[in-house]
């Protein structure tokens, strides 16, 4: 519990953690500007063109900026005591290094568990009061049936937080797992949108960005990645990408000297 | 200048980050081999297929790994305090930026651009006479979107070092270049059209195809800057991003 | 190198660190306060004063690192900044950790050398000096702080400079390199250069130095010569702690 205590006031002294939430909830900005310029277009738009609007789901356009702020604060968790010098008064202190490990991950996955939750309905709550039942009507579909993937993707935060922590504690190196989180998150889901069928499917469906949609079997047809997986497995997934990085670093924080 | 410039040379060269990123570029070469078999094996199955030219699909790997370079250059002497060292033995702070700005931009250049280029010679040798469509070109037509591929992993490598020295942080500088180069224009694609292509064809990633006089992507249709402008944003890119930083580091205190 | 008789100006303006009513302040506090003096050739100067006396920033507003909110430093009469090969003028220990730990000594020598048009073997000769040579192949990451300290030092002897800055360089030595550097320090101040050294050590101070600065809240308090604070004060210790103890910042309670 103490080990808790220390690591949320670690968290909380410095300054890059508050850029990271601040730079999260931009995401919702960023969704009204973007159901803003929506909304003029569409009003200025003739009938017909009007028929054939349409708009995606900006909850999901705009999750991508806390999934990258908060996997960055995930990292710096433990990369900036790395860099510091600090992991070793850090692991002086708590001579078991799993504990120190695991209070990380408490904080880091409940603010996750905070921000991505804020920013997903933050923005699903002002597009669709902006939108009303233009584009179609995209965004009146009752809340309760929208709840569901609403739910699933705010988790993915959470897990981002937990996957930069992991990578962080795996590689020692601001640079180097924040470049890997980015090549996970962009580099690898664009290559995979490349690869001919079957394989791109195949593969598009172990992509975090499509898991969300995966595990609550909602709108599977909207899908840009792909929709393979049964609601069981791809939760599995999901907690794969959170859990398997941190083991790795847990267990090399063991077998390597701090 | 020339003494500064080979001090920066061996600066990138003596550290191990270097030859991580530029291995991690490189893989695009070993990709864009795998890829081009196993197109290359479906297309035997099936007789003619689209591809993606490997050179294309992987150049974010490349985009992204070498603009880390280009934020290590500088940050890291930020963050061990080595820059202190470096302003007292070159105490001209445009002197010395201008030579890491040289020394980043000729190696990601020259790297960027052989990558590039193997991975075309290797991924049309593999392919031989199939028909997957990127290999049915000729290298004439070609050439501009080589050219813009490899100038744009330069322009992102300098823009990363710009943003490292204006925010002094390995991490914030990523974060700035991966918006720029994967959140924003990601964004761009979701707005409502016309607006979408509109605003993604001033995006970094999308200059690349429009200086090559080519379509967006299928989705976004055609850019509306001639290759002449898209040339002048691209550049304007690593200029801003560099006179930001070069304003901060003369104005701060080291 | 020392320039004599003949041409009487030049001996004024040469190897002396002159301050002009400096003064730097952050935000509302004054981290160094009107200060004057001047630190000639011919000796070890100390510069004391209590933890956050303005000693480091005295020294980096010297270094051209932080800008002057008004007043000058001027190094042989001209301003750091507006030296051409100052690693040939001055040489600088400021913080002997601040260096990359990926990168090997020699290597990290070569970068700052390469600055200044210093040669290589102008480099092993001073890892010798510093008796690093046998790890000169070894990266500085795996340095003990003591390692450092001669590795920040070989750094400041590389342009042979007539003036040299250390900041608490005897940190992490052990008893040899203690004696090592008060050694080095008096027989560089014997060969006519200018050296300013701090230092919490009053009994190192002591051995070393000939005249004192003492600094306190950014102001001047003392400059004198150790023997005549010697005479008046049973030691230098004791004379240190009667003229700081009101301007001690961070003191425990007695």
């Amino acid at each position: 519990m103490s080990v808790l205590a220390s690591e949320w006031l670690k968290v909380r002294t410095v300054r890059s953690s508050y850029l990271m939430l601040g730079l999260s909830l931009v995401g919702i900005l960023l969704g009204v500007a973007v159901a803003w310029a929506a909304v003029g277009m569409y009003d200025s738009a003739t009938p017909a063109q009007q028929a054939h609007a349409a708009i995606a789901d900006l909850e999901e356009v705009v999750l991508m900026v806390p999934q990258l702020c908060m996997g960055v604060l995930g990292v710096l968790t433990i990369t900036s005591e790395y860099t510091t010098g600090l992991i070793r008064t850090s692991l002086a202190i708590v001579p078991r290094r799993w504990p120190v490990l695991a209070g990380k991950s408490a904080i880091v996955g409940l603010l996750g568990l905070v921000t991505g939750p804020m920013v997903v309905f933050g923005t699903y709550v002002a597009a669709r009061w902006m939108l009303g039942d233009r584009f179609g009507g995209s965004y009146t579909t009752p809340f309760l049936d929208r709840l569901p993937t609403l739910i699933t993707s705010s988790l993915t935060v959470a897990v981002f937080a937990l996957l930069g922590l992991g990578l962080g504690a795996t590689l020692r190196s601001t640079a180097g797992a924040i470049t890997i989180l980015v090549g996970l998150v962009y580099v690898i889901p664009i290559i995979v949108g490349n690869l001919p069928e079957p394989w791109s499917e195949r593969l598009g469906s172990l992509m975090i960005g499509a898991l969300p949609r995966e595990i609550t079997g909602d709108d599977l047809t909207h899908s840009v990645y792909g929709s393979l997986l049964s609601p069981v497995a791809a939760a599995m997934v999901l907690i794969a990408y959170a859990v398997l990085p941190l083991l790795v670093g847990a267990w090399l924080m063991r077998r390597k000297d701090a | 200048m020339r003494t500064i410039l080979s001090s920066e040379w061996l600066k990138l060269r003596s550290v191990t980050s270097t030859y991580q990123a530029l291995g991690v570029a490189a893989l695009t070469v070993v990709l864009g081999m795998i890829w081009t078999f196993y197109v290359s094996g479906l297309a035997d199955e099936r007789g003619a297929l689209r591809a993606a030219a490997p050179e294309q699909g992987f150049l974010p790997l490349i985009q992204i790994s070498l603009a880390v370079l280009g934020v290590l250059a500088i940050t890291a002497e930020q963050a061990s305090g080595m820059i202190r060292t470096s302003l007292t033995v070159v105490p001209n702070r445009g002197t010395l930026l201008l030579a890491k700005a040289g020394v980043v931009a000729a190696v990601t250049f020259v790297a960027a651009n052989s990558i590039i280029v193997l991975t075309y010679v290797t991924s049309r040798l593999i392919a031989g006479e199939r028909h997957l469509q990127f290999n049915e070109s000729s290298l004439a037509n070609d050439l501009p979107m080589l050219l813009a591929s490899g100038l744009s992993v330069t322009v992102l490598a300098l823009v990363g070092l710009g943003l490292g020295v204006a925010t002094r942080s390995t991490a914030a500088a990523i974060v700035s270049v991966v918006s720029l180069l994967f959140v924003l224009p990601g964004i761009a694609n979701y707005l409502p059209a016309p607006w979408n292509t509109r605003v993604a064809a001033l995006m970094l990633p999308n200059l690349v195809p429009q200086i090559a006089d080519q379509r967006l992507s299928r989705r976004l249709g055609d850019g509306f800057l001639p290759p002449w402008a898209a040339l002048v944003v691209l550049a304007a890119y690593a200029i801003v991003a560099l006179a930001a930083g070069f304003y901060l580091f003369r104005r701060r205190d080291a | 190198m020392v320039r004599c008789g003949e041409r009487p100006p030049y001996l004024i303006l040469y190897r002396v660190i002159e301050l002009n009513r400096l003064t730097k302040r952050y935000g509302d506090t004054l981290a160094v306060d009107d200060l004057s003096f001047k630190i000639e050739p011919g000796h070890v100067t100390g510069f004391l004063g209590p933890n956050g006396a303005g000693k480091s920033t005295t020294m980096r507003l010297i270094l051209g690192l932080d800008s002057a909110t008004s007043g000058q430093a001027l190094v042989n009469g001209r301003r750091y900044t507006s030296l051409s090969r100052p690693m040939r003028e001055v040489g600088a220990l400021l913080d002997a950790s601040a260096v990359h730990g990926g990168r090997r000594a020699y290597d990290h020598l070569l970068c700052l050398a390469r600055t200044n048009d210093i040669g290589p073997t102008r480099v092993a000769e001073v890892l010798e000096q510093v008796g690093l040579a046998g790890v000169a192949r070894k990266r500085v990451g795996g340095f003990s702080l003591g390692m450092k300290q001669r590795l920040g030092i070989a750094a400041a002897l590389l342009g042979d400079p007539g003036t040299l800055m250390f900041d608490e360089p005897v940190n992490g030595l052990d008893p040899d390199g203690v004696r090592w550097i008060r050694d080095l320090m008096r027989s560089m101040a014997k060969e006519g250069r200018t050296i300013l050294l701090s230092s919490h050590l009053m009994s190192e101070m002591a051995l070393t130095a000939e005249r004192i600065i003492i600094l306190g809240r950014g102001k001047l308090i003392m400059e004198a010569t150790v023997a005549e604070l010697t005479e008046r004060y049973p030691s230098l210790e004791d004379a240190y702690l009667a003229l700081t103890a009101s301007s001690v910042e961070y003191g425990a309670a007695r």
